[in-house]
């Protein structure tokens, strides 16, 4: 029982991240039975949005392999909060039929600037995105010296709920339906050959550098949903207010199961993976356990996450 | 930067240049300079102290020239574990976390009373634990460094906050820390602030190390192919124990001298020095896929950071511009050399 369990993990890296989110539900109704109740599941979902779409965003850099790696989706989340609250609202451009294509294609655009550098300039992931997360950082201080408020608008809704239905499901629904109407195409097939070996792929007759700037251009523009959940929460335009998201969105995708290297995973898994990260902060919030505490704790279930991850994937080939 | 990238890299050892040539087997002599002699960063540092000199009255005395070598060296002596670290193909994000820790859990220990030289050592022991876990771990099980140090940095940090209450912590620096890192401290009576005489040596030993000892061939071999440097007999596991290890203690290093540049603790006083670091190795030419750069190239780096950041400060930019211009300088030298081979090369 136990070795066909292991067996399933083992070639179910997703299996790990589902255990483990499903745990953390039950001790969260556990602490508070009311946690999934009408009157907090939609404020709970539109807190949890940020850090799920950040994942996702974060993702697509990693499955196009060879060291791929997006660390400017944060400050685009960012930029793209800043540029709604301070340029679009108040403007014709203010509301979503005009703002959210804005900020999607803004969101795509310096996605595919970080993939062009990446696949045409053959500057390394880490750096050009490094490069990239500098000039954001300082263009979202620059155009926010200070926070600013935005009056009622319709993102708030984003943060709570539509009707019965919280805000969040759209928001975070937005890029998961988007990823599986592309698993649907040979899209993501094309994405995960490349990830997994360029030279095989190129040699395959795949435009390796087109997946890979597709790529990037696809987590921008997810970046810039994540922007619009973010104006949601915060109701204000804030150049600090991304670094909370920056580290939490690597980890989300490696909790998830999302082979770092590439060529295996999907956004499916980082959302989970966000979800587990925000469910045991929240838990630990809820037994008062202080927020340094909750802070090694989610170190601790980040190292071992992937700890195990590591052993059950390679078996018995990673025993001394 | 993980087990697959980096047991996949046949052409990692090759240089950029050599690259852009295959199949000629002869290199140019201007070439061949290009590659081995960090021209355009040596140029760099010129051109910035010329410009920054010029355009900005009172940058060559000697109080604000050494307070630019000072803030480098915190920079600098951040980024020499990275320089290991990434040499042999991994990243260390654990770097601000074990700044700020030391910086805190010494400043608290002296608030204790206890002798100065016993918190420093508990310190390093601390934050040689940790490396020998990063190091360990990342090894050993084969994961992803970036994880495990963006792992252990959290906990490091939390641990030490919650330690400290949240950084308040009451000590204050012994006079002699104090002076080791102010402008006008003095070395044996000579008028150099200590602290930049330890940047040198830090400098000089990393060189000799790197590359006139088995060491630093076993450092160097693990980064271009490590299963190829195991079959060879080199004990991979202990090269990057050791790389990780090293970059816990000089990052702990700095949190212990800018104790006395600041005269407090100070929490989150190591945030800056993560991609700052990471841009002074990155700058000065040290490759990502490691085995190519050395850390004569990130003293380098860490000069044209400082340089460019005075050179901004003095024209009056905020730290909004400052950031632009980082990443703007980060691509244009990246882009200028620090190039991968095309896919179509790698078939």
């Amino acid at each position: 029982m136990t070795a066909r369990a292991f067996q399933y993990v083992r070639y179910r890296p997703s299996a790990f991240a589902v255990a483990l989110l499903a745990v953390l539900i039950v001790a969260n109704l556990i602490v508070r039975p009311d946690f999934l109740g009408p009157g907090q599941i939609s404020p709970t979902l539109g807190t949890l949005a940020p850090f799920a779409i950040a994942g996702m965003a974060s993702t697509p850099a990693f499955l196009s392999g060879r060291g791929g790696i997006d660390l400017s989706i944060a400050p685009l989340m960012g930029f793209t909060n800043i540029l709604l609250v301070t340029k679009l609202f108040g403007t014709v451009l203010g509301g979503p039929e005009f703002a959210v294509p804005i900020l999607l294609a803004i969101g795509a655009a310096v996605g595919a600037i970080n993939g062009i550098m990446i696949a045409r300039l053959r500057i390394p992931p880490v750096i050009a995105t490094l490069g990239t997360y500098f000039v954001l950082s300082g263009l979202d201080l620059h155009l926010v010296p200070n926070p600013v408020t935005a009056g009622p608008n319709w993102t708030n809704h984003l943060a709570g709920s539509i009707g019965p239905v919280p805000g969040a499901l759209l928001t975070v629904g937005a890029p998961l339906l988007l990823w599986f109407a592309l698993r649907r195409s040979p899209y993501v097939d094309a994405l995960l050959s490349v990830g997994d070996h360029d030279a095989t792929a190129f040699s395959s007759g795949m435009n390796v550098d087109a997946v890979r700037i597709s790529a990037y251009a696809l987590g921008g523009m997810v970046a810039g949903i994540g922007g619009i959940a973010l104006t949601g929460l915060v109701r204000s335009a804030d150049a600090q207010v991304f670094t909370d998201y920056i580290l939490v969105a690597l980890a989300a995708v490696a909790l998830g199961g999302t082979n770092l290297a590439g060529g295996r995973g999907g956004m499916l898994l980082s959302a989970i993976g966000a979800a587990s990260i925000f469910l045991l902060s929240n838990l630990l919030t809820n037994l008062h356990a202080s927020a340094y505490f909750i802070q090694v704790a989610y170190g601790g279930v980040l190292f071992i996450a992937v700890l195990l991850g590591a052993r059950l994937l390679s078996g018995a080939a990673a025993a001394p | 930067m993980t087990v697959e990238a980096r047991d996949d890299r046949p052409g990692a050892a090759l240089s950029a240049g050599a690259a852009a040539s295959s199949g000629v087997p002869e290199e140019s002599l201007a070439r061949r300079i290009w590659r081995t002699v960090p021209v355009l960063q040596i140029l760099s540092v010129i051109v910035l102290l010329v410009v920054t000199g010029t355009t900005i009255s009172g940058f060559f005395t000697k109080s604000s020239l050494y307070t630019t070598l000072i803030l480098a060296s915190f920079l600098g002596i951040a980024a020499a574990g990275q320089t290991l670290v990434i040499l042999i193909g991994g990243i260390d994000l654990s770097v601000p976390a074990i700044i700020s820790g030391a910086n805190l859990v010494a400043t608290l220990l002296a608030g204790k009373h206890w002798p100065f030289g016993l918190a420093i050592a508990f310190v390093l022991v601390g934050a040689a634990v940790v490396g020998v876990v990063n190091g360990f771990v990342t090894h050993h099980f084969r994961v992803p460094p970036l994880i495990v140090t963006l792992a252990t940095g959290a906990i490091v940090t939390g641990a030490t906050l919650g330690w400290t209450r949240g950084g308040q912590v009451s000590g204050s620096p012994p006079g002699w820390l104090t002076s080791f890192s102010s402008p006008i401290g003095t070395v044996f009576g000579i008028g150099i602030p200590p602290v930049i005489v330890l940047w040198a040596v830090i400098a000089i030993v990393m060189g000799i190390v790197l590359h006139l000892t088995v060491t630093g061939r076993r450092i160097y071999a693990t980064g271009a192919n490590e299963r190829a440097a195991d079959l060879s007999g080199v004990k991979t596991e202990k090269v990057w124990i050791g790389a990780f290890t090293v970059s816990a203690i000089s990052s702990a290093m700095v949190g212990i001298v800018l104790i006395g540049f600041t005269g407090q603790g100070e929490a989150g006083v190591g945030d800056p020095y993560l991609f700052l670091g990471l841009a002074a190795v990155l700058v000065g030419g040290t490759s990502l896929v490691g085995a190519r750069g050395d850390y004569w190239r990130t003293v380098l780096g860490a000069l044209i950071m400082i340089l460019f950041t005075t050179l901004l400060i003095g024209h009056g930019a905020g730290l909004a511009v400052q950031e632009i211009f980082i990443g703007l300088l980060i691509l244009l030298f990246v882009g200028v050399y620090g190039r991968e081979q095309r896919v179509r090369d790698r078939v």
